[in-house]
């Protein structure tokens, strides 16, 4: 289990920076910054701009993504906003409406 | 992994960890136990549980049920039941609690406040709440001899109105001193409650108190700190 769970009754509004995974089950306003994982629980939400290296959503992101590997939409996330990044998975019942750039650097 | 149901489903489950290479700024609100081991700052507001692992730091005002601060603290502590600084706590800042413990080991400049006393409150639960303050004490208080014994420092100041916790204390909280300038002389309102402090240099209490020899046996395995009753 990931070392870092943000449990689903608390609500964070501020800045959230790090160097290991994160669970998000509860809610988090503002930014997240991480050079791990990020994952996005069902009961997740977060209103917040998301810088890390990857990131799993299964719950609500409004908020623009930035990762350096990896982005994932799971089955029943409903994400708003632009995602960037080199790999981008929307599965099948993932609601998404933002833009699309999977144009990092190519090499 | 559990699912989320799982882990909120079950009250006792510590499920919000923050983990030691985390740090939070901002406000933290919720109705679940907190276990810190990377840092929170800002302002923190929980109905449950804060715990401070050794690793962690929060420097928040914060406002729970009960407070358990292995790590460090720097900002208010307000807790519906109970405050404890464990012996690896160090905490800067102000206790407001029905029930606060500090035990040995701990560090902690602030005040306390345990509201009102309850009539039938067990005295003996009074002497637990420490503050590091070496100048305001009966020349018969047994314990006292012990911490020049224990951390050889310095002879304290003989000013009574200067910040006495660096002369008994290992680690007086780097950081934090800085934080609170307001906290450093003795906070002023109880002047009644203080009625045995003495302006006496406070070399001359230990020659006093070293007369008795079984106080200085009595007084090395008691390093601890202080009783206080000011609010």
């Amino acid at each position: 289990m990931a070392n870092t769970v943000i449990g689903s009754s608390i609500v964070i509004d501020g800045e959230i920076s790090g160097d290991e995974d994160l669970v998000i089950q509860g809610t988090v306003k503002g930014k997240i910054s991480l050079k791990e994982s990020l994952y996005v629980e069902g009961s997740g939400v977060v209103e917040a701009d998301i810088e890390t290296q990857n990131v799993e959503i299964a719950g609500r992101v409004t908020g623009n993504i930035v990762a350096s590997d990896k982005v994932e939409l799971k089955t029943d996330c409903r994400v708003v906003g632009d995602i960037k990044a080199p790999r981008i998975l929307i599965a099948d019942g993932a609601s998404f409406k933002g833009n699309v750039d999977m144009d990092m650097k190519e090499r | 992994m559990a699912t989320p149901k799982e882990l909120s489903s079950s009250n006792n489950v510590n499920n919000t960890v923050v983990g030691p290479s985390i740090l939070i700024s901002g406000r933290l609100t919720g109705d679940e136990d907190l276990t810190v081991r990377g840092r929170v700052e800002g302002e923190l507001t929980l109905s449950r549980t804060l715990i401070v692992e050794p690793s962690g730091v929060v420097k928040a005002n914060v406002a729970v049920k009960n407070a358990i601060v292995s790590g460090v603290v720097v900002g208010n502590i307000n807790a519906t039941e109970s405050v404890e600084l464990t012996r690896e706590g160090r905490m800067v800042g102000d206790i407001h609690a029905p029930r606060v413990i500090i035990v040995d080991g701990a560090s902690f400049r602030g005040r306390v406040d345990m509201g009102d006393v309850e009539p039938g409150r067990l005295p003996a639960e009074r002497p637990t709440v420490a503050r590091p303050t070496t100048t305001a004490r009966p020349t018969t208080t047994p314990a006292r001899p012990a911490p020049p014994a224990a951390r050889p420092t310095p002879p304290p100041p003989p000013a009574r109105t200067a910040p006495p916790p660096a002369a008994t204390r290992p680690a007086p909280a780097p950081a934090a001193p800085a934080a609170r300038p307001g906290a450093k002389p003795m906070p002023p309102p109880p002047p009644p409650t203080r009625v045995e402090a003495r302006p006496a240099p406070a070399p001359v209490e230990q020659a006093t108190s070293a007369e008795p020899p079984s106080v200085l046996g009595a007084g090395a395995k008691k390093k601890v700190v202080v009783k206080k009753k000011a609010r």
